[in-house]
Order: structure tokens, then C-alpha cells, then sequence
């Protein structure tokens, strides 16, 4: 396991680096999607490459890659500019979004730059479909590029991705100065030239790291360490600081969640920096709901108790409206207090479920036990005869309906027991909410008043 | 003048792949003129409909696809093309006529091991010796649809089959010494060519084309390869040449490229040579 997982877990620190800084660039200067729009574009140059004779993996097709991504770089230093400086906003004034200095009616031709990063992948992506549809094969090499492999990454790849960043890292270090004033909505002499810069190492990185990581792996680097970052710290270098420190503990908690629950690594290490990032949200809102509360007491619970008031309603007039549909939240009740749907059942259909459930257990015990078998003969590990191994596999084939079958048992009633729940646990529900959501509302309206 | 007649003269004939278009090419003859809907440098499950493909449904006298669950857009492409005027072509689901391996899905699933096709693998064309029913029952729809060409495509289709018996006795030959040989697939298209050439695939790779596998799924796979001493790969030009080369390198097992259909490698021309040309690098890999 450790070493299947070292070089993977290696190139991750070595993408948690480089992409956790330029994040903090990238969120500055509110260009979230540019790292998608110039995969796409790389793409686009593999594509060409492809085109050209060379196969998807060979240096030429990344150099082809790299003069794309460099014509995409051109082209999103020279839009910046252009559309802002003559539309007169500034970075200073981007807390507005983007959509320019004055409050009011917008003005024609205000275009803010996302919308040309949008255009450049959408164009991007199209063209790629257009030239795959022409080219003898790898068009599925090139999906695969964008959907990454993380867990096939070699030493060699991230010593050479590793030198990359290294050299790429000490050019942002000496150049820092005008890079970050950029960023941060400074002005610069020779915007236009820093600009491209930024783009062009920028692409370099994307276009490197795209290769082993994929195009989702790659955003989440960049993205979430940088969001947790601003969330909790002023300063550039303690978001980085902070930014290593997700970057980290998201690689490490996600190679281990899928080793351990056996799921695929690159989008399992994705899920981790989300759930990571969900973490550090509902932390941050606890520690503010505290904050305010010793503010201003109990009013500052007034939008909770709507917000779970609604959903208590919500989820109570979905079971009374749609019994048969699924609510997850009552299974995971259910699964937590199973007397919840035991008292909803006659003692017949009690003893049905309980023989239902000791069945699926033995049944499932069995299929490990045969499966297990079945490899080893498969394997050559054990010998069958032809005749033995038919039966084996037709067995497997029969108890596999058998445990299937009982699943349906417990699911038929289940169904039954939420058409008695239905009005009995749905009404109370539904007005044990509209009572929380409707007082927390009162008294959210009332303390408005009295201040 | 002549040329109009000749070509209403002809039947028209839409084939879902390359392959099952040469089939039809060698029972019709010159009495039909058949295209394929889609080319094997496309994804062969998911595919944008083109308006060439419209077209030649709408034109179309006969339909010949894979059936299954291979063809997710051609109900769509139907749809779309009928609304042109002209009737729908007759249709031939060539899984049909063949007996189908990996069948027994059962309709409800006890575990969660993904199953890439629900109603049993559609590579079926990966056996030769399946060409013996899908031409039989592209000479019967062809005959019905021109009852005076019955004979002639009769004895295309004797011709036919002749030549692939011929190829026969010498890929069996070629491959007979390696009967027996266990081999790794990195995909779940290869069940047909296995059992008609005597190998026991072991493992796929990827068991869902595009999810790539898990680092303990992975482990488990090089582990049993080493102490099985699986020393082959089987692949298509699409398969995840990382994840592949991960695996060759952990077990010093050899990737094997294979044409999965007419047209996917430049060499494999026609559905004889595909064949030719998969057996040819098999040989080559195995004797290694």
C-alpha cells in the first residue's frame, strides 16, 4: 500500500505547493475558471498535436500544448486591460463584482473577464470535439488527460513536475512585487507585460499538473486551499501558510479515505477538499452564530430556527404529500432508532423483516465466501472441475437474486410503514416546523422593532 | 441515365458500426450500399449525433445494429430522422442472433460491483465465429426486402463464410499453443475473442470505463498478477495508457494493443483482417 500510494501522496504536496499560491493570485484578481479554460485550451493543443502525427503522451503533443496555452495566456493579459482600463474600473473597485465603478444602470460594453474565460473554454472545449471527431484515434487519451490519473503518477513525473514548480516558484519569488500589486488591484508600470507573465507561468503549471492530476483535481488545489485561506487570515502569507496546511491535510485524509473505502483517488482526494471546506464553513458560521449571540441573545437565533423550522415543514409535507417516494433522513433515522419503524409494523411483519434481514446477512456472508472462491479458481490459486465451476458460477448468479430479493422485502415494508407514518409522524412534523419557523420569525420581527 | 436506376436498384442499408457494416458488405454485394453511422475513433457507446447519421436513416431501407445497451443515441437518432419524411427502416438487432455471454445480470443487484452492460456484453462481434448467425440473418432481411436477390446473397454469405473458416483453422493453429493462458483486460471488451481463442481473463482493469480504479483495487491486481504469473495486458487504442503502464510496470506484464473493430487501427481494413491483425500481436505478445 505504501508504495502505491508514496508517489501519488509526493505529487500531491508538490501540486498543494505551486497551486495554493497561485490560487491566492487567481481568487485576487476574481478569475476563478481560468485554470479550466487553459486545460482546455492545452487540450485543444494535444488535440492539434494529434493532428500532426504525434501520439497524446509525447513531448511534442506537450509542446504543442504549452504554444497553445501561451496563445490563451496572450490572450487573457491583453483582455484584462483592454476591458477594464477603458471601462474605467479598476481592481480597486472589483468588490462590486466586477460589473464596473458605478451603482445603476450598466453601461454598454462593460464586459467583465470571466465572461471571456467562459467564451475561451467554451470555444476551446468545441473545437477539441471538432478536431477529435477527424483524428484516427486518441480521443479518449485526451478525456483521460483531462480526467487525470493521479494513482499511476511516476517518480519520474514529479521529479520533473517538482523542478517545474520550483523554477516557476523562484520567478513569481524575485517578481513578486509587481505579480501581487497586479493581483491585488495595484497599478503597474507594463501591466500588460507582468500580466502575460503571470499567464504564461501560470499555463505552464496548469498544462504540467492537468496531465497527471486532471482538470478537477487541479481546481480543487487551487481553489479551496485559497478560499480557506481568505476566510481566516488577512495577510498574503499566512493564507498561503494556511493554504499548504489544507492543501496537506486534504491529500493526506484523501489517499487514506481511498485506500480504505477503496474509491478512486483523484476524485476521493476532489470530495476531501470539499468536505474540508464544508468543515471550515460550519465552524466559521458556529463561531459566529456564538459570537453574535452573546451580542444580541436569543434574536441572533431567529434565522436558525426559520431555516430549520422550513426544513422540519418541508421534509414533514414531503411525507405526508409523496409516502413512497425516498426520504433519506427517515432511513437514516430509522438506522440510528429502528424501533422508529418497528412500531409501525404488525408482529407478523416484524418477524418477516427480522427473518428478511438474518437472511441477507447469511446470504451476503456466502457471496464473500464463493466469491472469494471464484477468484481463486479464476486466479488459478485453486482447480475446479469445468462442470464444478459452471455450477459455482451459476450459484453465485441464483443466491446473488436470493439476497436481492429479501432487500426488496425490507424495501416493500418499508413502503408500508411510510404509508402509516405518513400522516402520523408527516402532520406533526410539518407543524412542529411552521410553529419554529413562525415564532422565530416573530420574534426575529419584534427585536427588529424594539432596536 | 442508367446511373439513377442502378442506385434505386440497390438497397440502402445503415450499420450502427464499421463492423457489422462489412458483414453486410459481404452478403449484398454490389445489390446494397451500406455506411456505417459511426466510427470506431468515437466513443462506441456515447456518441453526438452527426447529420450524416440523420441522413442515412432517413434513407435508409434497412437498420443493422449491435442492439443491447451498445447504441444510447441511436433511439434518438431515430426519432430525429423520422421526423423527415420516409418510412422507418427495417430493423435487425443482430444481438439476436448470437448467444450472448455476461446475460445472467440479474435484475435486482445484491452488490455494488458496477456491471458496465445490463443486458450482457455487447462485444459479440469479437467471436468469428459469431459472424456465422449475424450474416444468416443479414441474408434473410436482405431477402426480404428483395426476395429476387435470395440466392445471390445465399452464396455471398457461402462465399463469404468459406474464407473465414479458411482464417479460421489458422488463427486457432496460431494460438493454440497459448490455450489455457490467463491474461488481464483493461477493459470488459475482450469475453468473446477469449473464449473462442482458449484464454481465461482474469481481471479488468478498469472495471468502469472511465473511473479509474482504486489504489487497494489496484494493489490487490499486481499482487494477484505477480503470484499468478500473468504476463499479458489486453487493450484497445483507448484504454488508460497511464494506469496501464502503472500496472505493466508493478508486474512486468506486456500491454497488448487490439483492434476492437474495423477501423480503430489503421492495419485492421476489413472484419477478416481485424482478426488477422489482433491475432498476429497476440501471438507475437505470447511468444515472448
Amino acid at each position: 500500500m505504501s508504495e502505491l500510494l508514496l508517489v501519488p501522496f509526493l505529487a500531491c504536496l508538490v501540486l498543494a505547493g505551486i497551486h495554493a499560491y497561485l490560487g491566492l493570485h487567481v481568487l485576487a484578481r476574481g478569475v476563478i475558471f481560468v485554470d479550466l479554460a487553459l486545460a482546455q485550451v492545452a487540450a485543444l493543443g494535444m488535440t492539434a498535436a494529434l493532428l500532426a502525427g504525434h501520439a497524446p503522451e509525447s513531448d511534442a503533443a506537450y509542446a504543442w500544448a504549452l504554444a497553445f496555452t501561451t496563445l490563451g495566456a496572450l490572450v487573457f493579459a491583453l483582455t484584462r486591460p483592454e476591458f477594464e482600463e477603458r471601462h474605467g474600473f479598476p481592481g480597486a473597485r472589483r468588490a462590486l463584482g466586477g460589473w464596473g465603478g458605478h451603482v445603476g444602470a450598466p453601461h454598454v460594453g462593460k464586459i467583465p473577464q470571466e465572461a471571456i474565460i467562459g467564451i475561451v473554454y467554451a470555444v476551446a472545449a468545441a473545437l477539441t470535439v471538432l478536431v477529435l471527431d477527424r483524428v484516427a484515434q486518441g480521443g479518449e487519451q485526451i478525456k483521460q488527460l483531462l480526467v487525470g490519473s493521479i494513482l499511476a503518477v511516476t517518480r519520474e513525473e514529479v521529479s520533473r513536475l517538482a523542478a517545474l514548480y520550483a523554477l516557476i516558484g523562484t520567478i513569481h519569488w524575485l517578481c513578486r512585487r509587481p505579480l501581487l500589486a497586479l493581483s491585488l488591484g495595484g497599478d503597474v508600470r507594463g501591466a500588460r507585460a507582468w500580466d502575460f507573465l503571470f499567464y504564461l507561468t501560470f499555463g505552464l503549471v496548469v498544462t504540467s499538473s492537468v496531465r497527471i492530476a486532471g482538470v478537477l483535481l487541479v481546481f480543487s488545489y487551487l481553489i479551496v486551499p485559497a478560499v480557506i485561506g481568505a476566510w481566516l487570515v488577512p495577510s498574503i502569507g499566512w493564507r498561503l501558510a494556511i493554504g499548504w496546511i489544507v492543501g496537506l491535510v486534504a491529500s493526506a485524509g484523501g489517499l487514506a479515505a481511498s485506500y480504505g473505502w477503496d474509491l478512486p483517488t483523484g476524485a476521493t482526494v476532489v470530495a476531501a477538499f470539499g468536505a474540508l471546506l464544508a468543515l471550515v464553513a460550519l465552524a466559521r458560521s458556529l463561531v459566529a452564530l456564538g459570537a453574535r449571540t452573546r451580542r444580541e441573545g436569543r434574536r441572533a437565533l431567529a434565522g436558525l430556527g426559520i431555516g430549520g423550522g422550513s426544513v422540519l415543514a418541508l421534509a414533514g409535507l414531503a411525507l405526508v404529500a409523496f409516502p413512497r417516494a425516498d426520504h433519506v433522513w427517515l432511513d437514516a433515522l430509522e438506522r440510528a432508532v429502528p424501533a422508529l419503524q418497528t412500531a409501525f409494523l404488525t408482529a407478523v411483519e416484524r418477524g418477516v423483516a427480522a427473518d428478511a434481514r438474518e437472511s441477507i446477512a447469511r446470504g451476503a456472508r456466502e457471496l464473500a465466501r464463493l466469491r472469494a472462491l471464484a477468484a481463486d479458481v479464476q486466479w488459478g490459486r485453486r482447480e475446479l472441475p469445468p462442470e464444478q465451476r459452471e455450477r459455482l458460477r451459476q450459484f453465485l448468479a441464483g443466491r446473488d437474486e436470493i439476497v436481492s430479493g429479501d432487500r426488496l422485502v425490507l424495501k416493500t415494508l418499508t413502503r408500508r410503514v411510510r404509508e402509516r407514518q405518513r400522516f402520523v409522524l408527516g402532520m406533526p412534523l410539518t407543524a412542529l416546523g411552521v410553529i419554529l419557523a413562525a415564532t422565530s420569525l416573530r420574534r426575529s420581527r419584534t427585536s427588529a422593532r424594539t432596536t | 441515365m442508367l446511373l439513377p436506376l442502378l442506385v434505386a436498384a440497390t438497397i440502402s442499408v445503415a450499420a450502427t458500426t464499421t463492423d457489422l457494416r462489412d458483414l453486410v458488405a459481404a452478403v449484398g454485394g454490389d445489390r446494397v450500399r451500406v455506411e456505417s453511422l459511426t466510427h470506431p475513433r468515437q466513443g462506441p457507446h456515447a456518441s453526438e449525433i452527426h447529420p450524416r447519421q440523420l441522413t442515412l436513416l432517413s434513407g435508409a431501407d434497412v437498420l443493422v445494429r449491435i442492439g443491447l445497451d451498445h447504441e444510447p443515441w441511436l433511439a434518438r437518432a431515430l426519432r430525429a430522422a423520422r421526423a423527415a419524411p420516409g418510412a422507418a427502416p427495417r430493423d435487425l438487432d443482430a444481438s439476436r442472433a448470437v448467444a450472448l455471454l455476461d446475460a445472467e445480470t440479474p435484475r435486482l443487484r445484491a452488490d455494488r460491483r458496477p456491471h458496465v452492460h445490463a443486458f450482457g456484453n455487447t462485444h459479440y462481434w469479437l467471436d468469428p465465429e459469431n459472424a456465422r448467425p449475424i450474416t444468416a440473418r443479414i441474408a434473410e432481411t436482405l431477402g426480404e426486402v428483395r426476395p429476387a436477390d435470395r440466392a445471390l446473397f445465399a452464396a455471398n454469405r457461402d462465399r463469404f463464410l468459406r474464407e473465414l473458416d479458411l482464417r479460421l483453422v489458422r488463427w486457432r493453429a496460431a494460438l493454440r499453443p497459448y490455450a489455457g493462458t490467463r491474461v488481464v483486460v483493461a477493459h470488459d471488451t475482450w469475453p468473446y475473442f477469449a473464449r473462442r481463442f482458449a484464454l481465461t481473463v482474469v481481471a479488468t482493469v478498469e472495471e468502469q470505463p472511465g473511473v479509474p480504479p482504486s489504489p487497494r483495487y489496484l494493489g490487490a491486481l499486481i499482487t494477484r498478477m505477480k503470484e499468478a504469473g500473468v504476463t499479458t495486458i489486453l487493450a484497445e487504442p483507448g484504454a488508460p495508457a497511464a494506469v496501464l503502464a502503472r500496472v505493466a510496470a508493478g508486474t512486468g506484464a506486456r500491454v497488448v494493443t487490439l483492434a476492437p473493430s474495423v477501423g480503430a487501427d489503421p492495419e485492421a481494413t476489413d472484419y477478416l483482417t481485424l482478426f488477422e491483425v489482433n491475432v498476429r500481436r497476440l501471438v507475437a505478445a505470447l511468444a515472448r
